[in-house]
C-alpha cells in the first residue's frame, strides 16, 4: 500500500476511534445522571408524596403535595401570561415588521435574552415587582418564569410562521381578508402544530427553573393558593432538602427531581411528536 | 408542456376569423409603470381588459406578465419595495389610489395562483370561509352557497360526499378547481390566473380549461400561461409582452395567425422563450 | 354549469364595504397588540439593565471601581467590605476549564453523529442528547452534590494530586487535599451540562454543509476525517464558534448546576481541587438573607454577570447570523 495513503487511512482510523471515545464518554455520563435518579427517585416515590406537605425538619412523614401544587400553579400562570405576549411579538416580527429595522433590533434582544442567565430574571422581578410589592410572592415568580417563557415562544412563533408558505397569506389576501384574518385564520391555523410546540418546550423549559424563584417566590413548607404570598414549589423545595442534613428530606429531594425530569421529558418527547406531526403533513 | 396533446372539445383552433366586436372595457391600464425597487419592471403599459372576455398574457419567463397580473388586485402591495406608476381603472374605480381599500378592491378581482393553495381547513370551510367574511348567512343558505360555489369550479360531484375532508386530502386538480371555486363564492367581477395549470397534468388542466371558458360567461378573466396552446385554446385576446413592455395586443385568432410584430411571431413560433 | 348571475346583484360593493369597515377596528387593534408585545421584548431588556443598575447603585457609589479587584468578601463586617474577585475568578475558571472538556467532547459527538454513526443509531442518539439538553440545571447539580463529588474526592482527586505532587506549577493547580466541593468539581458538572448543548448546536451547524461539497471531497479520494477537517469545520466554523459562544454563555451563568458543589469560598486559592465560588453561586446562596449594601453588592455582582454574558452572546448570535446568510445564499 502507499505509504502516504496508508498514514492518511491510520490518522483517519485513530480520529473516528477518538469520536467514538468522546460518544461513549459524554453517553456514559449522561446514562449515569439518568440511572442514578431514576435508581434514587424511585424508591421514595410512594402515594406519601402525591398526599402530604413537606415535612418539618427531622421528621419523617410527608410528601411533596404542597410543592407539587405550588410548581403547576406557577408554571401554568407563567405560561398563560408569558405564551400569549410571545406568540403576538413572533406574529409582528413574522408577519408585519418582516422587513423592519426594529424587528432585526427585536429579534437579536430576543436571542440574548433566550440564554440570558435565569438568575438575573429573579433579580430583575426581585427589584421590580418583589420590592415595590413590599414582599416575596407567588405572582413574582409566576412573572420570572413569563419573563423566561416570552423569548422562547416568541422564537418559535417566528420560525413556524416562517414556514407558512406565503402563496397561501397571498390567496387569502386575494380574497379580501384583511391582513389580521390571515394571520389569525390562515397562517395561525397553518402552522397550528408548531405553535403548540413552542408553548410546550417554554412549559418544559420553565418547569425545573430553580434560580429565579428562589428570591421571588421564595418557597415554604405549607399548602397555599394565595400568590400574594411566598408559596411551595418543586425546584427550591429540592434546593433546600439537597443541602439539609435529614436523609428524609433528602430521600424527597430525589422523588421530586424525578418528578420534574420526568415532566420535562414528556412534554419534550410531546413537542417533538408535534412537530413530527407538522413534516410529514 | 404537459398538455400538447391534448384537445379540448370547445378549444378555439387558431383559425382566421373576422375581428371581436368590442366589450365594454372593465379594466383599463394607461402608461402604466412597475418597480421593484430600482428595477423597472413594466414599461408604460397600455391595454384593457373587455368584460367577460378571457384575455391571455403570454412571453417568456421574466418578461413581466405575472408582474402584471399582480397589479391588478394590488397583491405587491404586501411587500416592500414595489411600487406602481400610471393609471389602472377598474370601471371608474382608481385601482392605484393609495386610499382605496385593498381587501374591497381584492374581494372585486379574485386571483387563483400557480400552485393549489387550499387553506388548511375542510372543503366546505375552505369555500364557507370567504363568503362569511362579508355575508351573515343561514346554515342552509350557506350549504346552498357553498354547493353553488362548488358546482361553479366544476368540483360538487367529486366532494358532495366528502365535504367535511380536509382541503388538503384533494389531488392537486381538484385543489386548484377548489381554489377557483372559493374565489368564485366571494363573488368577484374579475378573476386572475396565474399560470393556473402548471403543477397540474394534462387532464386536470383540460378540465380547469373548460372551466375558464365557461366562467367568461360571468366574468372579466385575465390568465397569465406559458403556454401558448392554452393561451390559444381558452382566450379570446391575446396579449405578448417581452422584457417589461406589450408587444403586441389583439384578438387571439389575429395573434396566433397573422401577428403584426417580428418578435411575437418569433415567439408563437418557438424561436426564442 | 355556469354560475348564475342573478346571485351577482345580491351582494353589491356597498354591502362589502359595509362588511369591511366591521373589521377594520380589529385588524388595527390586532396589529397595535403585536406591535406593543414586539416592543415588551425591548421593555423587559431594559428593565432588566434598569432594575440592575437602580439595586446595584449603593454598591456602586460605595465601592466604584476598587469592587472588581477587591478579594476579600465581608458582609458582616461593620462596615461591609465586599469584593468581586473571588466570584469573578471563580466564574471564568469553572467555564473555562469546563468548556476545555466540553468542546473537544461536545464536537466529537457531533462529527461521531453526522459522519461516523451508522444511521440506525443517529436518531436514537441525537434525540437523547436533545432531551439531555433540556433537563433542569438543578437535577444535574444535584447529582453532582451526591455523586459526582464524592467520587472525585476519594478517586479522581488523590490520583492527579500524587502525579503531580513536587511538579512546579502543575503541582500547585492539582494540590490537595481532596474535596466534595471544588472548583473542578463544579467545571466538571458544568461541562457535562454543556455537552449536550454545544453538541446538538454543532450538529445543526454540520448539517448545513451542502452534500455536493463534501460528496465532491469524498470523490477526489478523502477519507472522512480528511472531509471534516477540510470541507465540513472550514465551513461552518463560524457557526460552530457561535455555539460555543452560546454554550459558553450559559456555562457563565448557570446557578444550579454549580450552587451545592462550589463551596461558596470568596477565597481565591490556587488548587482548583480547592473550593470557590462564581457570580450566580454567591447570590443564589446568599441573597435571600441578605439586605442593605450586602444585598446591593449582589445585585452588582449580578449586574457584572449580565453584561459580560450579553456581549458573550452578542458576539454568538451575530457569529451564527453570519452563517445563517451564508446557508441562505
Amino acid at each position: 500500500m502507499n505509504p502516504i495513503y496508508a498514514s492518511r487511512r491510520r490518522k483517519n482510523v485513530v480520529i473516528k476511534f477518538l469520536c467514538l471515545a468522546a460518544a461513549a464518554f459524554g453517553v456514559t455520563w449522561l446514562a449515569l445522571i439518568l440511572f442514578t435518579l431514576f435508581y434514587n427517585g424511585l424508591t421514595g416515590l410512594s402515594l406519601q408524596v402525591f398526599a402530604q406537605d413537606t415535612p418539618p425538619p427531622g421528621s419523617t412523614e410527608g410528601g411533596l403535595r404542597n410543592a407539587i401544587v405550588g410548581s403547576i400553579i406557577m408554571t401554568v400562570i407563567g405560561v398563560g401570561i408569558g405564551a400569549p405576549l410571545g406568540l403576538f411579538a413572533g406574529t409582528y416580527l413574522a408577519e408585519y415588521g418582516k422587513h423592519d429595522k426594529l424587528t432585526s433590533v427585536i429579534r437579536f434582544i430576543n436571542d440574548i435574552l433566550l440564554s440570558a442567565p435565569s438568575i438575573i430574571i429573579g433579580l430583575f422581578i426581585y427589584g421590580a415587582i418583589v420590592v415595590p410589592m413590599g414582599g416575596f410572592s407567588a405572582f413574582a415568580g409566576c412573572l420570572a418564569l413569563a419573563v423566561i417563557v416570552i423569548p422562547v415562544v416568541v422564537r418559535t412563533t417566528e420560525d413556524m410562521l416562517g414556514l407558512v408558505p406565503n402563496p397561501l397569506r397571498e390567496a387569502a389576501s386575494a380574497l379580501g381578508l384583511p391582513r389580521s384574518l390571515v394571520i389569525r385564520r390562515i397562517a395561525y391555523r397553518a402552522a397550528r402544530s408548531g405553535l403548540i410546540t413552542g408553548v410546550l418546550l417554554a412549559t418544559a423549559r420553565v418547569a425545573g427553573e430553580t434560580a429565579p424563584l428562589l428570591f421571588t417566590a421564595l418557597s415554604n413548607q405549607f399548602f397555599s393558593l394565595n400568590l400574594t404570598k411566598t408559596m411551595a414549589n418543586l425546584p427550591v423545595t429540592i434546593n433546600n432538602f439537597v443541602q439539609s442534613p435529614y436523609a428524609y428530606w433528602k430521600e424527597l429531594a430525589w422523588s421530586g427531581a424525578l418528578l420534574i425530569t420526568l415532566t420535562v421529558l414528556a412534554l419534550n418527547i410531546g413537542a417533538r411528536i408535534l412537530g413530527a406531526e407538522r413534516t410529514s403533513k | 408542456m404537459t398538455d400538447l396533446s391534448v384537445s379540448v372539445s370547445t378549444a378555439t383552433g387558431p383559425v382566421p376569423q373576422a375581428p371581436l366586436p368590442e366589450a365594454a372595457p372593465k379594466v383599463t391600464a394607461r402608461g402604466l409603470n412597475f418597480y421593484y425597487g430600482e428595477h423597472h419592471a413594466l414599461k408604460n403599459i397600455n391595454l384593457t381588459l373587455g368584460t367577460n372576455r378571457v384575455t391571455a398574457f403570454i412571453g417568456p419567463s421574466g418578461c413581466g406578465k405575472s408582474t402584471l397580473l399582480r397589479i391588478f388586485n394590488r397583491m405587491y402591495d404586501l411587500y416592500p419595495g414595489q411600487r406602481a406608476t400610471g393609471q389602472l381603472l377598474l370601471d371608474q374605480t382608481n385601482v392605484l389610489d393609495s386610499k382605496l381599500d385593498l381587501n374591497l378592491l381584492r374581494a372585486r378581482v379574485g386571483m387563483v395562483f400557480q400552485k393549489p393553495t387550499p387553506f388548511p381547513m375542510t372543503i366546505y370551510e375552505n369555500i364557507a370561509f370567504g363568503i362569511r367574511l362579508y355575508e351573515k348567512i343561514s346554515k342552509s343558505e350557506m350549504d346552498g352557497r357553498v354547493e353553488k360555489a362548488l358546482r361553479g369550479g366544476a368540483l360538487w360531484n367529486e366532494v358532495k360526499d366528502k365535504l367535511n375532508a380536509s382541503g388538503l386530502s384533494l389531488s392537486g386538480g381538484q385543489q386548484q378547481r377548489l381554489c377557483i371555486a372559493r374565489t368564485v363564492a366571494v363573488r368577484p367581477e374579475v378573476i386572475l390566473f396565474d399560470e393556473p395549470c402548471s403543477a397540474l397534468d394534462p387532464i386536470s388542466t383540460a378540465k380547469i380549461e373548460e372551466l375558464i371558458q365557461e366562467l367568461a360567461e360571468d366574468y372579466t378573466i385575465a390568465i397569465v400561461t406559458h403556454n401558448m396552446q392554452q393561451a390559444a385554446r381558452v382566450s379570446d385576446k391575446t396579449a405578448f409582452m417581452y422584457l417589461g413592455e406589450l408587444i403586441e395586443f389583439d384578438d387571439t385568432n389575429k395573434i396566433f395567425t397573422s401577428p403584426s410584430d417580428r418578435r411575437t411571431q418569433d415567439y408563437i413560433t418557438g424561436r426564442f422563450g | 354549469m355556469a354560475v348564475e348571475s342573478d346571485v351577482m346583484e345580491a351582494a353589491g360593493p356597498y354591502d362589502r364595504a359595509r362588511a369591511l369597515s366591521a373589521f377594520k377596528l380589529g385588524d388595527v387593534t390586532f396589529y397595535w397588540i403585536t406591535r406593543a408585545c414586539a416592543i415588551s421584548v425591548l421593555l423587559i431588556l431594559g428593565g432588566i439593565i434598569i432594575s440592575l443598575i437602580v439595586g446595584a447603585w449603593p454598591a456602586i457609589r460605595e465601592y466604584g471601581a476598587a469592587f472588581l479587584w477587591t478579594q476579600r468578601w465581608a458582609p458582616s463586617a461593620d462596615p461591609p467590605v465586599l469584593g468581586a474577585l473571588g466570584p469573578i475568578y471563580g466564574t471564568l475558571i469553572t467555564s473555562v476549564i469546563a468548556m476545555m472538556i466540553a468542546i473537544p467532547v461536545g464536537l466529537g459527538i457531533a462529527i461521531f453523529l453526522t459522519e461516523i454513526c451508522p444511521l440506525w443509531l443517529r436518531r436514537p442518539i441525537g434525540l437523547a442528547v436533545e432531551l439531555l439538553a433540556g433537563i433542569p440545571s438543578i437535577i444535574y447539580g444535584m447529582w453532582g452534590f451526591f455523586v459526582l463529588g464524592p467520587f472525585l474526592a476519594n478517586t479522581f482527586q488523590p490520583f492527579m494530586i500524587s502525579i503531580f505532587d513536587g511538579v512546579p506549577v502543575l503541582g500547585t493547580i492539582f494540590a490537595g487535599p481532596p474535596s466534595y466541593l471544588s472548583l473542578f468539581n463544579a467545571s466538571l458538572i458544568l461541562a457535562i451540562m454543556v455537552l449536550p448543548f454545544i453538541t446538538s448546536i454543532s450538529v445543526d451547524v454540520f448539517k448545513t454543509v451542502p452534500p455536493v461539497l463534501k460528496e465532491a471531497a469524498y470523490g477526489v479520494g478523502c477519507t472522512t476525517w480528511e472531509v471534516v477537517r477540510n470541507v465540513v469545520i472550514p465551513y461552518t466554523r463560524v457557526g460552530v464558534i457561535g455555539g460555543i459562544m452560546l454554550a459558553l454563555g450559559r456555562a457563565l451563568g448557570e446557578t444550579m448546576a454549580v450552587t451545592f458543589i462550589i463551596g461558596n469560598s470568596f477565597k481565591i486559592q490556587s488548587s482548583i481541587f480547592a473550593p470557590g465560588t462564581t457570580i450566580s453561586a454567591a447570590i443564589a446562596s446568599e441573597f435571600a438573607e441578605s439586605d442593605g449594601l450586602h444585598q446591593s453588592g449582589l445585585i452588582l455582582l449580578g449586574l457584572l454577570l449580565f453584561v459580560l454574558t450579553f456581549f458573550v452572546l452578542a458576539a454568538a448570535r451575530l457569529m451564527l447570523m453570519r452563517l445563517e446568510k451564508k446557508a441562505g445564499n
